[in-house]
């Protein structure tokens, strides 16, 4: 069949199937399916005659898709080319009613997966690890034993979203200052996020979680830095046009295709961290590359980005308790740009090594800001047969290495569970969507106040005085899974109670307790009467949550929910990072159908001008500065570590044109000025200070190895004129009699020593010596000469 | 139909896709002097610029391209889909009250078209109950779309019929009529129907958003309820507007139709009652009346139902250099009544003596109210608004100018020769138009910045 030279697509409707979570088989073999995470748009599967593992993988996301005429169908397990597909596919739909049928003939008999996706919005590439073989027997290692190849082996991918906040006077739709922050509080509003219908009115899934929650939303203003713009109650005034044009020399200096009209989208977020419940957000330019190179982990090769867009900030977190959650609003609408990455990164320290360059590139600009929270990551991570998952809100770069190590160990572990149900033959427990509670409509479920009562376990104890509710859930096949690690000192337990914590929004510590628990918590008659009460059988397992009734309900319908999604391995989320390394469940990820056109705004064409402007003034970019420094001499290694420090640009104002006092002068910089910032220092100093130094370095009146120690002098000595510093290390007409003079007083002095070794003797001279003529004269010509005197010395001696 | 393919599309961008064959939908590859684009290319916004194609690319994300950038456009696809709103069929429980709900245009639910920006109406109940499905707990829901125009474009002709409509309703039965109704002129039409539909027996109440609902921080869903819950079960038989009382997700006041008005062009608690306090509060489903004099449900199917409107009238904002001319304009195009918005207690300058007596004599009716907003017409302090009155100016107490405006058009229709009868109608209260007093707390615009205020905000929700 070929692509229909011309296509009425005007007739086609598309009929949503029957919601299924997961699979249907009906008698003839066609499973007609539409994945959870995809309902937000038109999504058509025929799956027909699937082994099993090929239905599990399109549960899961996965994008082996035939289409095309019935031979080709043997090949099919190629990666969705929708570009080659789609029209293809839009006449099959047409023609073949319904879908699916048709092919079934065909193919029945030769066991291969068929799927069809229609979609008016494909899931951007990406979200599936290409691989899909984990490597289930790999041993657990700490981040400092892993290799590469041991990364390799898991099928780490990892990808970066650097958000870093610019530096302009104002925000980016209204005209309060940006970047100031505040504690003052004004006023407060009270909002709630109420989930929009897409294009087919369906629900995010993620959005649909953050209703559930229930949650209030607090904003705090201060009238300084918070106009009604933020709070929602004005339009958006016009875009910064300052943020714009930074936007776009970063855009640049990314190497990034740019737009030519700008328009501005709303990406929705229903967590409250944005009054409107959605930000506006821009594309400024797509697919660039830049050159990665890092010789300490032996890379050199390109870094590529997907793309890059302009967006205001969020607010500012106070608390999240219960049903409450608490923002302030000074931060909110900073303009911040979003860089992308490509998941290219192989290791936890290639993602490092990235997010620093991708930090720099952007601070060469000088017009982003620096300090705590300007410049935020959110990291993906994936392993062979899992899928992305984004880490949210990883402020420093150290931290990236540890916790990507841990999440790509977690999700092998979820592998490992999956792999063990799957060993156990066991089915994905139905979800009950029943009112008023999942207790009177699921036999997983039961109200256990009563089987519990006489409990000694304190917190259930007092969770029963409160009056809340005590809901028991059953997870078939699960004994035993609950208590297995994930994550350092963290069990799969915690994959429950944190749904449940987020979702059901139970606060009370512990709020939850489960059967592989045993040395603490319920007595095993309890547990006893439970496992009766659910008929469970010995290889599940059970737990207990408590909470009021209506909470209790949302968390046990989550509790079977992630139940079912451990059948699938690695659920769809978005996690937050902790210091520690580790990472808790935050929400669902959000789909590409969360995107609107913002109708506030008009597009804005990006001018020639502008960019000619930007071309004309470009910084230079950290390789362009690593290859000038090694053209001054410097390793690569040197170079690109100088580049990449804090002094780089008083590097820079020395200038220095000699190779040996380049290389020198890096070498103090790195080894001495760190050592001041920690004593309290300042950071750095005055260039005035610094350059006498290095003229006289230059010019040989101060020699090299002095260069350390005067440095110090300066950074210690603030209040002392430079001149005053550098003359004890000038060489003088003075120094080589000085010189002469000491070393006649030091053999003379040696006599009392005469009786140690040479070697001995030549070093305790030397450092009588050279202290007070370090820079004025060569070390290695005192040592002959001390020698030298030292020798006919005690050869007088002797005589 | 072949405008659809292009849709939006002008030169020089049209010869551009013909050009290169393609057409809105398709799916394509863009060569650029800015590098290549992938994406879907999109119908382009009427009011745009015709230099830019639009395109929308796989991550949700839509970008600009300009015409003389592209090299070449490859198309690689095509992709259109039907756009609906979900319905589901509206629960009926024969226990609860039912409510008719009158459509105007303005949009109550909605959902965005997400590729093109296009805000689609949610209207049916089937519609609205896929949208927020609260509504079915509350009442049966019958809904009827009237109009499909803006708000700024409600008005006389649009009064009549909904005027009508509302009757009829109310004589079929109806528990309670809910008018969904953009903002802007939301407080004119609640004035036309106080006047048009009077001593209904069942609360009428207008809805509208100051953010749509295809937005997640809406309020039209918390409006919605709460007019439901007033329509269906309020004890408030009077024509009200049920909007957000402050800017945070808490209650809806429901304001008298005559005593309401649009005070900020964008704020959730925009609508605030002038010279009075509002009717009662909405939360939770909850009625509170605020004000003991209102008008109670009754069982009986009766209402006043008066359409008629003279156009020929006009609001004169009253400003220091202001001409004769402009009167004179007026008269001389025919106009019937003009209402004046005067300056303090209900002045304009000797200037216009002369236009407005020439009025006067020319049988055009004239009204005077305050351009303050608040407080009464009293123009017989001063010397100037003695001798306004003696040019056949008649004061109009405390009524809003805009109800002005809308009372003496419907009373120069119900009375078109007679200035008499539209004298007497204008000068006698009609469902509060007019107050016999102004409580203390009928003018409260916080000042902000102050300390005692400022504390006063750290107790309550914004």
């Amino acid at each position: 069949m070929g692509t229909p030279s011309s296509l009425d697509t005007s007739g086609h409707e598309l009929r949503p199937l029957p919601p299924a979570h997961g699979v249907t088989t009906s008698s003839s073999t066609l499973v007609w399916l539409r994945a959870r995470e995809w309902s937000a748009s038109v999504w058509v599967w025929a799956v027909i005659a699937a082994p099993s593992e090929a239905v599990e993988a399109v549960v899961r996301g996965c994008v082996v898709v035939g289409v095309g005429v019935s031979q080709d169908i043997a090949d099919t397990r190629e990666p969705f080319q929708p570009r080659q597909s789609l029209p293809s596919i839009v006449s099959i739909v047409q023609r073949q009613q319904p879908l699916g049928l048709w092919y079934a003939r065909d193919v029945l008999a030769s066991e291969h997966l068929l799927c069809f996706r229609l979609s008016m919005s494909p899931r951007p590439p990406g979200d599936l690890n290409p691989r899909r073989d984990p490597a289930l027997d790999f041993p657990d290692k700490d981040l400092s034993e892993m290799s590469f190849e041991d990364y390799e082996r898991l099928g780490f991918l990892g990808g970066l979203e650097v958000h870093q906040q610019l530096s302009t006077e104002g925000k980016l739709f209204c005209r309060c200052p940006a970047g100031r922050r505040v504690t003052n509080v004004d006023a407060e509003v009270l909002r709630h996020m109420r989930p929009t219908l897409s294009e087919l009115g369906e629900y995010d899934q993620c959005a649909l979680m953050e209703f559930k929650t229930r949650k209030e939303i607090v904003y705090l203003l201060d009238r300084k830095t918070v106009c009604t713009y933020e709070i929602d109650d004005t339009p958006p005034f016009p875009v910064d046009l300052a943020a714009v044009k930074i936007g776009l020399q970063i855009g640049r200096l990314f190497g990034l295709n740019l737009a030519s009209e700008l328009h501005v989208m709303r990406k929705q977020y229903l967590d409250g961290s944005i009054p409107t419940g959605f930000q506006r957000t821009g594309m400024l330019g797509l697919t660039g590359e830049i050159p990665f190179r890092v010789p300490e982990l032996g890379i050199d090769r390109k870094l590529r980005i997907r793309q890059f867009s302009l967006e205001e900030d969020s607010c500012r977190e106070v608390s999240d308790v219960g049903h409450r959650i608490t923002f302030r609003t000074d931060r909110l609408g900073t303009p911040l740009t979003e860089v992308v990455t490509e998941p290219d990164l192989k290791t936890p320290w290639e993602i490092q090594a990235a997010g620093r360059l991708i930090a720099r590139v952007a601070r060469t600009t000088k017009k982003v800001c620096r300090g705590p929270g300007a410049a935020r990551q959110d990291v993906n991570v994936s392993v062979a047969g899992s899928r992305r998952i984004e880490l949210k809100g990883v402020g420093h770069h150290r931290r990236l290495p540890q916790l990507t190590h841990i999440e790509a160990f977690r999700q092998l572990n979820l592998l490992r569970v999956r792999e063990e149900l799957r060993k156990r033959g066991i089915d994905a427990p139905p979800v009950p969507e029943g009112r008023p509670f999942a207790w009177t409509s699921s036999p997983l479920v039961i109200e256990a106040g009563a089987l519990v009562k006489r409990s000694d376990y304190a917190p259930l104890k007092d969770a029963l005085d409160r009056g809340d509710t005590v809901v028991a859930v059953r997870l078939p096949g699960f004994a035993g899974l609950l208590g297995r690690r994930t994550q350092p000192g963290i069990t799969f337990a915690r994959e429950f109670s944190e749904r449940v914590r987020v979702i059901a929004c139970l606060t009370d510590r512990p709020f939850f307790i489960h059967s592989d628990v045993r040395d603490y918590g319920l007595g095993p008659a309890e547990w006893r009467a439970l496992h009766s009460a659910l008929e469970a059988e010995e290889e599940d397992a059970i737990i207990v949550v408590w909470g009021p009734s209506g909470d209790a309900d949302t968390a046990s319908r989550e509790i079977l929910i992630r139940a079912q999604e451990a059948h699938e391995g690695v659920p769809s989320e978005t996690r937050q990072a902790y210091l520690d390394g580790t990472s808790g469940f935050e929400r669902m990820l959000p789909g590409p159908d969360r995107m609107y056109p913002d109708t506030d705004t008009p597009p804005l064409p990006i001018r020639d001008e502008w960019l000619a402007e930007i071309e004309a003034s470009l910084p230079e970019l950290p390789w362009d500065r690593e290859d000038r420094y090694v053209k001054l001499g410097l390793s690569l290694l040197e170079a690109s570590e100088l580049a990449a420090a804090p002094w780089a640009d008083l590097f820079d104002e020395m200038e220095v044109a000699d190779k040996r006092v380049a290389r020198r002068l890096a070498h103090a910089f790195r080894k001495r000025l760190p050592h001041h910032a920690r004593q309290g220092r300042m950071a750095l100093p005055y260039p005035d200070r610094v350059k006498p130094l290095v003229r006289d370095l230059e010019s040989g009146t101060i020699r090299l190895e002095a260069c350390d120690v005067v440095l110090d002098e300066i950074m210690e000595r603030t209040s002392v004129p430079g001149s005053e510093l550098l003359a004890p290390f000038r060489r003088t007409t003075q120094s080589s009699k000085t010189l002469d003079a000491l070393i006649d007083e030091t053999v003379k002095a040696a006599a009392a020593l005469s009786n140690r070794p040479k070697d001995v003797l030549i070093r305790w001279a030397m450092g009588k010596v050279m202290p007070s003529l370090l820079g004025q004269v060569d070390p290695s010509e005192v040592a002959k000469k001390l020698e030298t005197a030292l020798a006919s010395f005690f050869k007088k001696g002797a005589a | 139909m072949s405008k659809d393919f292009y849709k939006g599309y002008r030169e020089p961008c049209l010869s551009l896709m013909k050009k290169n064959e393609v057409t809105v939908w398709c799916e394509l590859i863009a060569k650029t002097t800015r590098g290549d684009f992938h994406g879907l290319l999109l119908p382009r916004s009427e009011t745009a610029d015709p230099e830019h194609l639009v395109l929308k690319l796989d991550s949700g994300y839509n970008i600009g391209i300009r015409h003389d950038t592209v090299l070449s456009l490859e198309k690689v696809g095509y992709r259109e889909a039907n756009y609906k709103i979900p319905e589901k069929e509206f629960p009926v429980d024969p226990e609860k009250p039912r409510v008719r709900l009158f459509g105007t245009g303005g949009t109550i639910a909605s959902r965005l078209d997400y590729r093109t920006g296009a805000v689609i109406p949610a209207f049916s109940p089937g519609e609205l109950y896929g949208s927020v499905p609260e509504l079915a707990d509350i009442c049966n829901l019958d809904t009827e779309k009237l109009f499909g125009v803006f708000s700024e474009n409600m008005g006389p002709e649009q009064y009549l019929i909904l005027a009508d409509r509302v009757g009829e309703a109310i004589r079929d039965g109806y528990d309670g009529v809910i008018i969904g109704h953009g903002t802007d002129t939301m407080h004119h039409t609640s004035a036309a129907l106080s006047f048009m539909v009077q001593n209904p027996p069942v609360p009428i109440v207008m809805v509208g958003s100051q953010r749509s609902s295809d937005r997640p921080s809406s309020d039209a869903a918390q409006n919605l309820i709460n007019a439901c819950h007033a329509a269906a079960h309020g004890e408030i038989a009077e024509v009200m507007v049920c909007m957000f009382g402050p800017t945070s997700d808490r209650y809806n006041l429901l304001h008298r139709g005559t005593r309401v008005r649009k005070m900020h062009s964008s704020y959730r608690s925009t609508f605030r009652t002038l010279g009075d306090i509002p009717l009662a509060m909405v939360e939770n489903g909850v009625i509170t009346p605020i004000d003991d004099k209102y008008a109670t449900r009754r069982l009986d199917r009766e209402v006043d139902v008066q359409p008629a409107f003279e156009e020929k009238v006009t609001i004169v904002y009253y400003y220091p250099g202001m001409l004769p001319d402009v009167i004179d304009a007026l008269v001389d195009k025919g106009y019937k009544g003009i209402v004046i918005a005067g300056t303090g207690l209900g002045h304009v300058n000797r200037k216009i003596y002369p236009a407005l007596e020439r009025a006067s004599a020319a049988g055009v009716a004239l009204y005077m109210t305050l351009q303050t907003m608040w407080g009464f017409v009293q123009m017989y302090v001063y010397e100037t608004g003695r001798e306004i009155l003696e040019l056949g100016v008649i004061p109009l107490a405390n009524m809003i100018p805009d109800v002005a405006y809308v009372k003496l058009g419907w009373s120069l229709g119900v009375h078109p020769n007679d200035l008499e009868a539209v004298r007497k109608l204008m000068t006698t209260p009609i469902s509060g138009d007019m107050t016999d007093r102004e409580p203390h707390d009928g003018y409260l615009v916080l000042q902000g910045g102050i300390p005692e205020v400022q504390d006063f905000f750290t107790g309550v929700w914004k």
